[in-house]
């Protein structure tokens, strides 16, 4: 297939539509990524305990 | 533009697998955790479990039982999902930026997936075994702290494993063991102090069936993740050419 033929990179100006730099870009996907499994793990408010209980027992996150 | 695309499939990928695992969860895991909850209810050691116990019970929020529960199951594993999946494919999309495997999407998929499966569920569940609601632990802090620790060193063990390249790469190994060897914080007092032998025998036959459930579920998950997120890297990489 065409895309493996080619060594272009994502890292190239021509992969940009943005202004961000890809590396950035990526970085900056992975860190909300970050924070949303934060909250889904460790977050101990009464309410979001709660909500995510029974995904947190299925997990086998630490819950209570 | 990569962030947009990255976040578009990640949530695709978070639906879909949230979606599967809350049908697995459905099957297996749910009427566990239901028939502990019995447990708790009729034993009166309602709040055993409930740290939370001290706050009057009308004033914290839970989802009513049923549709309302299920919902918000559904909500938190499809947040979990696209949470891990954001995490997964910038991984996939930095790695193959310069040479995009053009076959193999299944198998590839599959070992990411285990991997997944080995980060975030095997190696912190091996030191934390799934709870069933009841069940005492060691303090909370202390349980976050290693599962975190677990997943971090789990994570950066296997990555050096698999990428490193010079033989120093099978120290990872001694990285992945780490936290094992450091120890899981153990619970303090008997599986289910609060209840009379008969009743702790029964819930830690539940406690066992647990542990497979899960498993189960996660390994629905992690292949669902794992083909997935690399359909999703493929296709957002080719795309650039």
């Amino acid at each position: 297939m065409q895309n493996t033929l080619s060594n272009e990179t994502v890292f190239s100006d021509k992969a940009l539509t943005g202004s961000v730099a890809a590396p950035i870009q990526l970085l900056l996907a992975g860190l909300i990524g970050v924070v949303i499994l934060y909250g889904a793990v460790f977050i101990e408010t009464p309410a979001v305990h709660n909500a995510a209980h029974d995904m947190r027992h299925s997990q086998a996150f630490p819950c209570h | 533009m990569l962030f947009r695309q990255i976040v578009s499939y990640a949530l695709l990928i978070g639906v879909l697998s949230g979606i599967l695992i809350t049908a697995v969860q459905h099957w297996r895991v749910i009427p566990i955790i239901q028939s502990a909850e019995r447990f708790e209810q009729t034993t009166g050691t309602a709040h055993a479990h409930d740290h939370h116990a001290h706050e009057p019970e009308a004033t914290v929020w839970k989802p009513a039982p049923g549709v309302e529960r299920t919902g918000y199951t559904l909500l938190s594993n499809v947040l979990i999902a696209a949470g891990l999946a954001l995490v997964l494919l910038p991984v996939l999309v930095a790695r193959w930026a310069q040479r995009t495997p053009s076959s193999g999407i299944c198998w590839r998929g599959l070992l990411w997936g285990f991997a997944g499966y080995v980060v975030f569920y095997v190696a912190p569940a091996i030191g934390l075994p799934p709870e069933i609601p009841g069940a005492s632990a060691a303090p909370l802090e202390a349980r976050q702290l290693w599962w975190l620790l677990s997943v971090l060193c789990s994570a950066a063990g296997l990555a050096w494993m698999a990428f490193g390249t010079n033989r120093w790469r099978w120290a990872g190994a001694g990285v992945l063991l780490a936290p094992h060897l450091i120890g899981a914080p153990k619970p303090p007092a008997a599986a289910f102090p609060e209840q009379t032998p008969e009743v702790a025998a029964q819930l830690a036959q539940l406690a066992g069936e647990f542990i497979t459930a899960t498993a189960l579920a996660n390994a629905a998950l992690w292949v669902a993740l794992g083909l997935g997120s690399v359909w999703a890297a493929r296709r957002i990489l080719s795309a650039r050419y």
